[in-house]
C-alpha cells in the first residue's frame, strides 16, 4: 500500500476515487432525491461514454495504423495516399466542431426514431468523439512502428521468418509500446470527458431545446446547462461578495456544485494520473 | 602474488545486481580480465575505482558502505594516480569542450608533451588530420568511435607519464581499461599493447584490462613473453544466481585449442552451391568487390556450398555487414547477381519473394548486436514464438534447443525471464539459437562471438560445425581473425574491399 501511494499515478487514482466517494456520500445526505438521481445518471453516462471513446479510439487507431503501414509498404501508392488524405481531412476539422456535427447527426436519428436503444446512442456518441480524437493516436502508433523499424530488432526478426503482422502487433505495439499506449489512453479518457461536457453544454444551451434533455441521455455537460445548475454556479459568484453565504453552497446549491466539481476534479485527477504514469515509466 | 582482495556487492533496491568475494588487484602488475558480456566486469571495476553513484545503487566494498569506502585515503590515492578508460568513449568525453582541451584537463596538463603519444596512436598521420580531430567538440557521430577510443587511450597514457614523473614508486595506482580496443582493429590493439608495455617499463603501475578479445593472449605470448611473470589472466565466471567469482584463466588451454586440427577439414559434405554471389556490386553509391586473396588480385564470386563455411574479412567500415544485408535482401544493391538456394536473385527481386520463400525458410542471419536484435521486452520463451519451424516447438524441444548453449540453467523461471534481464553473453547465445533452430540452408553470422566467454565460444563453434556437418552453408563475418582463420579453411576466406 505504501509503495502504491508513493507512485503519483496510483496516489491520484486513489484521490480521485476518494473524492468521488466523498461527494457521493455528501450528496446522498444532503441533495434532494430527483436531483441526486440526475447527477448519478449524468456521471455514470459521462463515465460510460468516455470509456467507450477510449475503446473505440484504440480500435480505430490500431486498425488505421496497420492499414497505413501495410499500404505504405505496397507497390500501389494510391490507396495509401487516399487514406492519408482522408485522415488529414478529419485532422483539419476542429475537434469540437466535428463532434458537434456528430451529435447533431445522432440526435437527428434519435428524433426521427431510428435509434432508441440507450446503448446504441451511447456508442454512436462515443464513436463521433473517437473519430476526432483517434488520429493523434494513429500518429503515436506509427511513430512507435517507425522507431523500431529503424533498429536491427525489426530486420533481425523478419529474416528469421517471423511475420510482419506478429512483429508489429506483438513485438512492437504490445510488448514495447503498451506503456505509451496506456498513457495516451488515460489522456484520451480525460479529453473525452472534456469534449463530451463541452459539446453537451453547447447543445443543451444553444442548439436545440428538444435535443438534449428529451432525446439524449443526461450527461454532466447537459446537467451543467440546466437552469438549476446555472443558478448554483452563480451562487458561487454571489459568495464572493457575500462570504457569509458560503455555508449554504454545500446544502442548497449541491446539484450544480457537484457537477462542476466532478468535471473539474476528474480532469485534474486524470491529468495527474497521466503525468505520474509517464514519470514512473520515464516516457 | 600479493594481491589486494576486494569483496563487492552491488544492489538496486531489493535486487542484487552482482556480488563477488574475490576480485583481486595485484599491485604494479597487469591483469587481463575476461568473461562474458554483462556478467559484471565493468561494474565491479567501477565500484573498486569509486565511480558508482551511491544514490542509484546500494554498494558495499569489503563490507564498508560505499560512501565510507570512497572516502578512504587509499581510494582517493587510486583515483588521483590513475585513469579509467570507459567502454563507451562517447560517455566519457565532454561535448562542450574541444578534444585538445580535454586532453590537458586536470592533472593531465602536467604531461606537457603529448605529441609522441598522439602520433603513435594515429600512426603518424599527417598533422592536419590529427589537428582536425583535436579541434572537434565531440558529438555522437564525430569524431568516429575508433578516434574517440584513441583519445581516451591517449589520456590514460598521459596519466601514466604524469604518474612516472610526479609520484614515487610506492604510490598506488589502478588503471582500468574497459574494452580498450572494442572499436579498433587488431593493428590498433597491438599498438595499444606496445604503448602499454613501454609505459610499464618506464614506471610499473597497476592495470586491469577488461576484454572479450581472447586473441590478445597469442599477442602477449608472441611479443611480450618477458612480461608474462607480471601479467595475470583472469576470468569472471558465474558462481550462483547473481554471484560471480574471479578464477585464473588458462592461456595454455586457449593456445592448445587454437593449435588443434581445424574442424572443417573433416566431415565436409560439400554439394550444390547454396549461395553464389557476384564478385562486384554497388550499394549506397559505393562499389564493393570480393577477392580470394589478401592482395586483392583475384576477384571471385562468393560461393558457399552445402556443408561449407566461408569467412569474409575486411577492415572496419568497409561493408561486411552491408554485404550480409544485401545477401539477405535487406539492402538493395545495383549490379546484383546472386543465386540463393537455386533461386536467381537480382536487384529487382521483390520483397515478397524474401518474405515468402527465403527468410527463415532458406536463409537467415544473426545480427551483430544481440541487444538490438532481440526483443528485450519479451521473455526467453516468446523469443522463439512465431518462427517458421518445420515442427512446432514444444516446451520439451525448446528446452532441448536452449540446452545446447545454456546447459542446466534452462528452468521454467529462465524461460519466463525477460530478455532484458539476461547478461550480454546470454543474450548473444539466445540471438544465435533463435537463428540456428530454424535449420535454414544458409546461415549468415555477423560477429557471432561478440560478448561470449571462452567456454561459450567453443560451444558455439562446435554447434556451428555440427550444423555445417549436417549440410548447412555458413557465412561468417567477424573481426576475430585469429579464431576464424583457425576455424575456416583458407580456400573459403574472402576479402571485401571498396573498388573503383
Amino acid at each position: 500500500m505504501k509503495q502504491l501511494l508513493k507512485r503519483k499515478d496510483s496516489r491520484w487514482l486513489g484521490i480521485w476515487l476518494a473524492g468521488i466517494l466523498l461527494v457521493g456520500i455528501w450528496d446522498v445526505l444532503f441533495l434532494n432525491r430527483p436531483a441526486l438521481l440526475q447527477v448519478t445518471a449524468g456521471f455514470f453516462n459521462t463515465f460510460c461514454v468516455a470509456l467507450l471513446v477510449v475503446v473505440f479510439t484504440l480500435l480505430l487507431a490500431w486498425g488505421f495504423a496497420l492499414a497505413l503501414h501495410f499500404l505504405d509498404a505496397g507497390r500501389n501508392r494510391t490507396p495509401y495516399m487516399l487514406l492519408t488524405f482522408a485522415l488529414n481531412l478529419i485532422r483539419s476539422i476542429p475537434q469540437i466542431v466535428g463532434i458537434l456535427f456528430g451529435y447533431v447527426g445522432v440526435s437527428a436519428l434519435v428524433e426521427a426514431g431510428f435509434i432508441r436503444s440507450p446503448v446504441l446512442i451511447f456508442s454512436l456518441l462515443a464513436l463521433s468523439i473517437s473519430l476526432f480524437v483517434f488520429i493523434e493516436f494513429v500518429d503515436l502508433l506509427r511513430e512507435r512502428i517507425a522507431h523500431f523499424q529503424k533498429l536491427d530488432f525489426y530486420n533481425a526478426m523478419r529474416v528469421c521468418g517471423i511475420s510482419e503482422g506478429r512483429v508489429i502487433n506483438f513485438d512492437i505495439l504490445w510488448k514495447n509500446s503498451r506503456i505509451h499506449i496506456l498513457n495516451k489512453l488515460i489522456s484520451v479518457f480525460g479529453a473525452a470527458i472534456f469534449l463530451q461536457c463541452s459539446v453537451d453544454f453547447i447543445i443543451s444551451v444553444g442548439l436545440s431545446t428538444d435535443v438534449n434533455s428529451v432525446t439524449l441521455p443526461a450527461t454532466m455537460g447537459s446537467l451543467l446547462a440546466k437552469i438549476d445548475s446555472k443558478q448554483d454556479i452563480l451562487a458561487i459568484g454571489y459568495t464572493l461578495t457575500h462570504p457569509a453565504y458560503a455555508g449554504n453552497l454545500f446544502f442548497e446549491h449541491l446539484m450544480g456544485l457537484t457537477v462542476a466539481f466532478l468535471v473539474v476534479f476528474t480532469l485534474m485527477s486524470v491529468y495527474h494520473i497521466a503525468n505520474g504514469y509517464a514519470e514512473r515509466h520515464r516516457l | 602474488m600479493n594481491a589486494h582482495r576486494y569483496s563487492v556487492c552491488i544492489r538496486a533496491g531489493e535486487r542484487t545486481i552482482v556480488t563477488t568475494d574475490n576480485y583481486d588487484v595485484v599491485p604494479n602488475e597487469i591483469t587481463f580480465l575476461f568473461g562474458e558480456s554483462g556478467i559484471g566486469k565493468s561494474m565491479i571495476s567501477k565500484a573498486v575505482y569509486g565511480l558508482l553513484d551511491p544514490d542509484d545503487l546500494d554498494v558495499t566494498v569489503n563490507g564498508r558502505p560505499y560512501p565510507e569506502y570512497c572516502a578512504l585515503a587509499s581510494t582517493h590515492e587510486i583515483r588521483d594516480n590513475s585513469f579509467f578508460v570507459f567502454q563507451e568513449p562517447s560517455s566519457h568525453l565532454n561535448s562542450l569542450m574541444k578534444i585538445s582541451d580535454q586532453l590537458s584537463e586536470g592533472s593531465l596538463r602536467l604531461c606537457k608533451d603529448d605529441s609522441e603519444i598522439l602520433g603513435r596512436l594515429w600512426q603518424n598521420a599527417d598533422r592536419n588530420a590529427l589537428r582536425r580531430v583535436l579541434n572537434v567538440f565531440p558529438k555522437p557521430y564525430r569524431p568516429s568511435g575508433g578516434e574517440k577510443q584513441r583519445v581516451l587511450l591517449a589520456m590514460a597514457f598521459k596519466k601514466m607519464d604524469v604518474l612516472a614523473s610526479t609520484k614515487d614508486d610506492g604510490a598506488e595506482s589502478f588503471f582500468v581499461f574497459d574494452e580498450p580496443t572494442g572499436s579498433l582493429d587488431n593493428n590498433y590493439r597491438n599498438l595499444f599493447l606496445e604503448l602499454l608495455f613501454e609505459k610499464y617499463t618506464r614506471r610499473p603501475f597497476t592495470a586491469m584490462i577488461i576484454t572479450h578479445d581472447y586473441s590478445v593472449i597469442s599477442e602477449l605470448y608472441a611479443r611480450y613473453r618477458g612480461f608474462l611473470p607480471r601479467i595475470h589472466l583472469m576470468e569472471l565466471r558465474r558462481a550462483g544466481a547473481r554471484a560471480v567469482e574471479v578464477i585464473d584463466f588458462s592461456a595454455q588451454e586457449y593456445l592448445n585449442w587454437l593449435g588443434e586440427k581445424p574442424p572443417q577439414v573433416s566431415g565436409t559434405v560439400a554439394g550444390a552451391a547454396v549461395l553464389d554471389f557476384g564478385a562486384r556490386f554497388s550499394v549506397f553509391g559505393r562499389n564493393l568487390c570480393l577477392f580470394k586473396d589478401a592482395a586483392h588480385t583475384q576477384p571471385a564470386n562468393l560461393v558457399i556450398r552445402k556443408g561449407e563455411m566461408a569467412y569474409v574479412k575486411a577492415p572496419s567500415g568497409v561493408g561486411k555487414t552491408t554485404l550480409a544485408k544485401v545477401i539477405m535482401g535487406l539492402y538493395h544493391a545495383h549490379d546484383l547477381a546472386m543465386n540463393l538456394c537455386g533461386m536467381p536473385i537480382t536487384g529487382r527481386t521483390g520483397k515478397k519473394v524474401w518474405e515468402t520463400r527465403i527468410w527463415g525458410k532458406k536463409a537467415t542471419m544473426v545480427f551483430q548486436h544481440a541487444d538490438e536484435s532481440l526483443n528485450l521486452a519479451a521473455t526467453v520463451r516468446e523469443t522463439f514464438l512465431g518462427l517458421p519451424l518445420a515442427r512446432r516447438l514444444t516446451p520439451q524441444t525448446l528446452v532441448s534447443a536452449l540446452g545446447e548453449l545454456f546447459e542446466d540453467s534452462v528452468t521454467d523461471a529462465f524461460l519466463s525471464k525477460k530478455v532484458a534481464m539476461l547478461s550480454g553473453g546470454q543474450k548473444q547465445r539466445l540471438n544465435l539459437l533463435r537463428s540456428i533452430v530454424l535449420g535454414t540452408d544458409l546461415l549468415i553470422l555477423d560477429e557471432p562471438l561478440n560478448g561470449l566467454d571462452f567456454l561459450s565460444v567453443k560451444k558455439v563453434l562446435s554447434i556451428l560445425d555440427d550444423r555445417r556437418g549436417r549440410g548447412a552453408a555458413l557465412l561468417m563475418i567477424s573481426h576475430n581473425e585469429e579464431i576464424f582463420d583457425h576455424f575456416v579453411g583458407r580456400e573459403h576466406v574472402y576479402y571485401l574491399t571498396e573498388c573503383s
